[in-house]
């Protein structure tokens, strides 16, 4: 397994976003997570790239142990010089692209293999290139981020994170802050990545990308897990009120 | 007093203005940063006191704060003051303007949406990485603005030296004109200071302008 989460809890003061989530996922596998706004989907993708810190349970990543809980009940990480290894295994893209907006497309994708994985120069660029050809944008690799459409954007982001060459590439609602017209050109260009077997999680409202692309579906619903499974089972038959009642919604 | 004369005294005073702006910018342009940063520190010691500090200099006039590094080691340590006018008046402007830059620099990094440092995060780039490479361009280019204001507030401010009785082109054309019963000394001062404003203000239009590619 990439990556495997156990026993995950995370609150927010009062509020448990994660109540005890344990999930896992394998080499090449495209999962999806759905549920209603408020349900965890984000929390845990962003502890799952450690941009928050669990109070309880186990991630894992190819095997290893990057967090744990002790005798005590409380979340140990491992030391930051370990985290930052860990961290290298995955790659977020987030909804809101968050492009570096003084870096041109090629510096935004070459920036971090250059300064953190100090690769050279001519291969993070030879990379990046290949990248943003396979987005459909190389003519803008001297673009800046404002002068792209939203949609241009996100798959510079994308790219970006690929360039770090992760493991696992987790989507944060990848479509959410552009409109239909541009939300097809991303999703295409996820769906290019799944044909060929890049390890991705996607938290989406894209019911019918969700559908056609992941191998696996996840509702989670008031930081749990209600039901997941093969997508064809969950979206026609599923076994749950809860999931039920939330499709009911997007069949209208 | 002939003209030129007058003129030649008063260039040398202006070299001597000219001396405590840019040693003042030098002190507290990077002091500021350094302000700024501990304002935001984990330890709660440290920003109360960065705290007291801002609001201590903000909330008095920096012709009193001039006063009180200058003779306050007389008064209160019963110290020699000789020789303490200049670095006193140096020290009393860069802690002044390093006050008012350190707030202007925290509401330039304020205003970095937090994407950007959970971009940087993510990508694996350190705290100072984060910093440097992604966070400090982007604050320098949303606070160009004001800081040439305060850049520009600074060559007028300078004038307050003649509190400490130091001659740079202020205190000099206070002095030449009551000797010489001239009104020319103060047109001339008043030239200077334009003519030195006039450049400061081309010279910060050049630097926003070369950050103006991106948005």
């Amino acid at each position: 397994m990439i990556i495997e989460m156990r026993n995950i809890k995370k609150h927010f003061g009062e509020l448990e976003v994660l109540k005890d989530i344990s999930f896992g996922v394998d080499s090449g596998e495209v999962v999806s997570i759905i549920g209603p706004s408020g349900s965890g989907k984000s929390t845990l993708l962003r502890c799952a790239t450690f941009l928050e810190t669990i109070d309880g349970g186990e991630i894992l990543y190819m095997g290893e142990k990057a967090a744990h809980t002790d005798e005590s009940g409380k979340a140990v990480y491992v030391h930051p010089k370990e985290l930052h290894r860990f961290r290298s295994y995955c790659g977020l893209v987030f909804q809101q692209f968050n492009l570096f907006p003084h870096y041109s497309i090629l510096k935004n994708l070459t920036d971090a293999p250059i300064q953190v994985q100090h690769r050279s120069k001519e291969e993070a660029e030879a990379d990046a290139m290949e990248l943003l050809g396979k987005m459909g944008i190389a003519d803008k690799a001297n673009a800046y981020p404002y002068q792209l459409s939203g949609g241009q954007q996100q798959r510079v982001a994308i790219a970006r994170a690929l360039a770090m060459k992760p493991e696992i590439l987790f989507f944060d609602e990848p479509t959410s802050a552009l409109d239909p017209e541009l939300t097809g050109e991303v999703l295409k260009v996820i769906r290019q990545l799944a044909d060929e077997k890049m390890t991705m999680v996607v938290v989406t409202h894209e019911m019918p990308f969700a559908k056609a692309v992941s191998n696996r579906v996840i509702f989670m619903a008031g930081g749990v897990i209600v039901e997941q499974g093969d997508p064809q089972a969950v979206f026609e038959n599923p076994q749950e009120e809860r999931t039920k009642q939330f499709l009911r919604v997007f069949e209208r | 007093m002939t003209l030129s004369t007058m003129l030649s005294t008063m260039s040398v005073g202006m070299l001597r203005t000219c001396g405590i702006f840019i040693l003042t910018l030098v002190g507290s342009l990077p002091l500021g940063m350094i302000v700024a940063l501990l304002r935001k520190s984990r330890f709660s010691v440290v920003r109360g006191i960065i705290r007291v500090y801002i609001s201590v200099i903000r909330g008095t006039p920096l012709m009193l704060q001039l006063l009180v590094w200058y003779f306050g080691p007389y008064y209160l340590f019963d110290l020699s003051i000789r020789g303490w006018r200049f670095p006193a008046l140096i020290l009393g402007f860069i802690l002044n303007y390093a006050a008012y830059f350190a707030e202007i620099y925290r509401g330039g990094i304020e205003s970095i949406s937090v994407g950007q440092y959970e971009a940087a995060e993510v990508l694996g780039y350190s705290k100072a990485q984060t910093f440097m490479r992604i966070i400090l361009p982007q604050v320098v280019k949303t606070i160009m603005p004001s800081v040439t204001n305060e850049v520009i507030t600074l060559v007028k401010d300078t004038s307050l030296a003649f509190t400490l009785a130091y001659q740079e082109v202020f205190s000099l054309s206070k002095q030449i004109s009551a000797s010489q019963t001239s009104f020319m000394p103060f047109v001339i001062a008043g030239v200077f200071y334009f003519v030195a404003n006039y450049v400061v203000a081309f010279i910060m239009e050049r630097i926003e302008k070369a950050m103006d590619y991106y948005r």
